[in-house]
């Protein structure tokens, strides 16, 4: 009785969620981007995912009384059905609820609904057909996300490689195509002209060829993996075959932006100034543990002062005037005097904060954010950095004549950057520093007994974490060549620390991968734009709850992370005298030092 | 690089002049000496400017601090009271006060456009009042129930990460909801014009503002010292643990704090827009941070002190960038404001991390 209570609470979920998906107008703002043919809409999807979601996590076989109950295929797949059944409902009952009692009232409430989104969600039929075809598209997802889930592995995978390939490609449409007509290939057996979606026949393609993919990975994937990690016959060099995997990688990085267009290459280089705030950021919250909610600041500051040291002028309204203070530096002299600001600032603001708890620390650090953001715009300050109006003129970073401002151009500096800042904290991780940082984070009173001088190492974190940080202010002042207050608010540090935790505290390629995720799909997708926060806001909560150590964990992080887990995996794994259990998190987290 | 920053071991630690002296104390005190200074000659200066403000000025500036400080207050008991509870702060607080403002927005504004508002006022605020505690109290309640309670025992910055997360996601799903611009919350009459208190005139909002607030928080605070309700409540604070024991049920005792903070939010939020008259998807999070700062600075955990803090930042915002800044020439010294209640934030943080009625220093760790 209580299974069926549960299986309708979670159809009652998923409906509310169709229903908040509808209502923030995700659902109508994606009617017509095509994935394949001209039906099958990520707007359609909007209507299922939910009950697609809530059938493969019914699909967890239950603990009662300590015993794990199987249930039957046939009766598994009814569970699923009824929650889909149960959620399309709600999303039905919305429908007519909304048709009866007047779109134009409700509009007058919820501006996203109106009579497209009603015609959409109702297929464009009669609203009474319309709920009901709703009802089965529902019921149907809620089995079929079951079923899937009941799948053997050695078919799952590949099936959810292949459908997961044809909606990332289809949710690419404006690149992938783009990318093709740079390389002079033909697009149009893939991408349809007429929908922008993938064709059946390119869909099945793509299919066929990830889902092929999958299952060589599932045969050999574990020797390859093998060979790759296993060093070479001689000590000192490197296993030939990863070296040559790394150069393809390197050679890749370097024709990225050529092969993709200026469009693309903008949008690159701005992933690459948030990956590196990234980086600085992961070295005080991921190595350090210190959450700063003020990273802004550092962003700012590299910005400012390189502009203000490479010669940029205020903004008036009758011109430009030389600021208050200024230099004109070449951009590569200036670069090392702009790190030292930012770690003196980070020095200077952390020095009277670091005794604060955590919670307190990351308000405090909130606030200074706040306040710089503030008095960059303040009239106050007018004089110095140009207040609301703000500056222009930044260098270009040109070396020998070669300008950084092109987007294409760009992207090699900041990849420059961003490599180095890898390199860094790839080292540091590694040295006595940041090993005193694990120690620190892990525990302070401990690290501090074992005579790590936490307030030292504390304010060292917000030294480099900043001097890196304000690289990716410096960066993002060449990008743009001037400066507006308008571009430093407290989103910027929101933005980086989503970036930070969706990718994995501690994590070098998480963060490269945060910012891909966080920062370039918003930035390709005019659609997406809007939902930008909202997403943001979603995926800092559900990394949160259901995933804490983040996309690509940091190893150490994640063992902290799920200690209990591993304490309880283990007494489990006693108790059935089976030793596999004992071992709470897969090697394979291992990808930063 | 690697060698210098560990601590060497204790056989040889010599410290050197450069170490001994305690730098932290030095960097506080200089910087209090200087910020004493400022006030002090801010003051003297401003107050003798040719152009200086009247008497009559400074005691609107006032009058509307104590009106703001009222609302702050009242946002304040919130983080104020989830903190003692989960010792946890409640960063997505500002996005439930402010969704009982949009919420009852919609209610006033109907109510507005048929006349019902000025036919009956009494009748329509109270309605509109019931509307928005019931939507601040649901958010605060789902918000509670979704997003904090499977985080319970994570470790003390993963709740924190999810309040902050919280607070994006409920803000953006009201833009989604109903729209990026900001809307006029509309006054009924009787509350237009100014009275006049002791020889000042006041703007009658504000009158309402002050009584209501005193009033729930007054509530709130016998509801705390006397019901059984709050005796678990303080009892949880106490010690979660034992008082599980002792039979409380603690999820409960815990949703109810969420309730009730989310109550005085809406309160809070049909108040703001009453004195305000302006609600917009992101007006939760400057008051939010400032009703923290107002919690900190009166002592966060007890409800006195939320009160006081909520004062006393009131009348400081209000009054102080004027008083402290028009004395340097600074031009519109309230364009900083903000910038204010962080500075505050800081400092109070930094010298007296207990609050002024702070009982003991919140642990630092």
């Amino acid at each position: 009785m209580s299974r069926l209570r549960a299986t309708v609470t979670a159809g009652a979920l998923a409906g509310c969620v169709s229903i908040f998906l509808a209502l923030v107008g995700l659902t109508d703002r994606f009617a017509d981007l095509y994935f394949v043919g001209d039906q099958a809409s990520f707007g359609r999807l909007m209507l299922v995912i939910a009950p697609f979601t809530v059938g493969a996590i019914l699909a967890k076989p239950r603990v009662e009384g300590g015993e794990i109950r199987e249930r039957t295929a046939g009766a598994a797949i009814g569970i699923g059905a009824l929650a889909g059944a149960v959620a399309g409902l709600l999303l039905g009952a919305f429908a007519v609820f909304v048709s009866a009692f007047g779109v134009e009232r409700i509009n007058a409430v919820f501006v996203n609904v109106t009579p497209s989104m009603l015609e959409f969600i109702t297929f464009g039929q009669p609203v009474v057909v319309g709920a009901l075809i709703l009802v089965a598209a529902s019921t149907v997802a809620g089995a079929v996300g079951l079923g899937y889930r009941l799948l053997p592995v050695a078919v799952r995978k590949p099936v959810g490689s292949a459908v997961i390939t044809v909606l990332v490609l289809g949710f690419l449409q404006r690149i992938v195509p783009i990318t093709l007509d740079q390389l002079d290939l033909e697009r149009n057996w893939l991408y349809s002209r007429s929908t922008g979606g993938l064709t059946w026949f390119g869909a099945g393609v793509v299919a066929a060829g990830a889902a092929g993919l999958s299952i060589f990975k599932q045969r050999k994937g574990a020797d390859i993996r093998r060979r790759l990690s296993s060093r070479g016959t001689d000590d000192a060099g490197m296993n030939p075959l990863r070296a040559i995997l790394l150069l393809i990688v390197f050679v890749i990085l370097l024709a990225v932006p050529y092969v993709t267009g200026k469009v693309i290459s903008e949008v690159l280089g701005t992933v690459l100034v948030f990956a590196l705030l990234g980086l600085g950021l992961n070295i005080v919250v991921g190595y350090a543990g210190l959450l700063d909610l003020g990273y802004v600041f550092f962003f700012a500051v590299g910005a400012y002062a390189t502009a203000l040291l490479t010669g940029a002028t205020l903004n008036t309204f009758t011109g430009s005037s030389p600021p208050a203070l200024s230099a004109d530096l070449n951009f590569y002299l200036a670069i090392p005097i702009v790190m030292l600001i930012a770690a003196g600032a980070g020095v200077l603001i952390g020095a009277p904060v670091l005794r604060l708890r955590g919670d307190y620390l990351a308000l405090v650090t909130l606030g200074l954010g706040e306040m710089i953001t503030v008095l960059i715009a303040s009239p106050w300050l007018v004089p110095v950095v140009g207040g609301p109006n703000g500056m222009r003129g930044v260098s270009d970073a040109s070396m020998f004549g070669f300008g950084f401002r092109d987007p294409q151009h760009f992207y090699y500096l900041a990849l420059a950057f961003v490599l180095f800042a890898m390199f860094v904290s790839w080292r540091l991780a590694a040295s006595r520093i940041g090993r005193a940082w694990t120690a620190m984070r892990e525990d302070e009173q401990i690290a501090e007994a074992m005579g790590v001088s936490t307030t030292r190492f504390k304010l060292l974190a917000f030294a480099i974490g900043g001097a890196i940080g304000s690289l990716g202010g410096a960066l993002f002042a060449v990008k743009i060549g001037s400066l507006t207050p308008a571009s430093f608010n407290v989103f910027v540090s929101i933005q980086v620390l989503g970036i930070v935790i969706l990718g994995g505290l501690g994590s070098l390629p998480g963060v490269v991968v945060g910012a891909a995720v966080l920062v370039g799909l918003p930035g390709l997708l005019r659609e997406f734009e809007e939902y930008r926060l909202l997403f943001y806001g979603a995926a800092l909560v559900l990394v949160m709850l259901l995933r804490p150590e983040g996309l690509i964990p940091n190893i150490r992080r994640s063992r902290e992370l799920h200690e209990e887990d591993a304490a309880q995996d283990k007494w489990a794994g006693e108790l059935a005298g089976d030793e596999h259990a004992a071992v709470g998190v897969s090697p394979e987290g291992e990808s930063a030092g | 690089m690697s060698e210098s920053g560990v601590a060497p071991r204790v056989a040889d630690v010599r410290l050197s002049a450069f170490e001994r002296i305690p730098w932290r104390r030095l960097i506080l005190i200089v910087l209090a000496v200087v910020m004493g200074t400022v006030v002090v000659v801010g003051t003297y200066k401003t107050l003798t400017l040719d152009d200086a403000f009247s008497l009559e000025g400074w005691k609107n500036l006032v009058v509307q601090g104590i009106a703001q400080g009222a609302i702050l207050a009242m946002i304040a008991l919130g983080y104020s009271l989830v903190y003692g509870i989960l010792r946890m702060i409640n960063f997505a607080h500002g996005e439930v006060f402010m969704a009982g403002a949009f919420i009852s927005f919609f209610f006033i504004d109907a109510y507005a456009r048929s006349g019902f508002l000025n036919q009956s006022p009494i009748l329509a605020l109270s309605i509109v009042l019931v509307v928005a505690i019931v939507s601040s109290l649901s958010i605060a309640v789902l918000l509670e129930r979704l997003a904090y309670r499977p985080l319970r025992n994570a470790p003390r910055l993963v709740p924190l990460i999810t309040a902050i997360g919280a607070s994006l996601f409920i803000q953006n799903a009201f833009r989604g909801f109903f729209g990026a611009q900001p809307r006029g919350y509309p006054q009924p009459d009787v509350l237009q014009g100014t009275i006049s208190i002791l020889g000042v005139d006041v703007r009658r909002v504000y009158v309402l503002v002050f009584i209501v607030a005193v009033v729930s928080m007054l509530v709130l605070r016998a509801f705390v010292a006397r019901s059984r309700t709050g005796r678990s409540m303080r009892a949880v604070a106490e010690d979660r643990e034992i008082a599980s024991l002792m039979g409380i049920n603690v999820d409960r005792t815990v949703r109810t704090t969420f309730a009730l903070g989310g109550a005085l939010a809406g309160i809070a939020a049909v108040l703001y827009g009453l004195a305000f008259q302006q609600v917009v998807f992101t007006m939760g999070f400057r008051p939010g941070i400032a009703a923290f700062t107002a919690a900190v600075l009166g002592g966060i955990g007890s409800i006195s002190g939320a009160a006081l803090g909520g004062f006393t930042l009131g009348i400081l915002q209000a009054v102080g960038p004027q008083l402290f800044l028009s004395g340097f020439g600074i031009p519109s010294p309230n364009s900083v404001r903000d910038a204010f209640v962080f500075l505050v934030l800081v400092i109070v943080l930094i010298y007296r991390p207990g609050g002024l009625l702070g009982v003991s220093d919140p642990e630092k760790v």
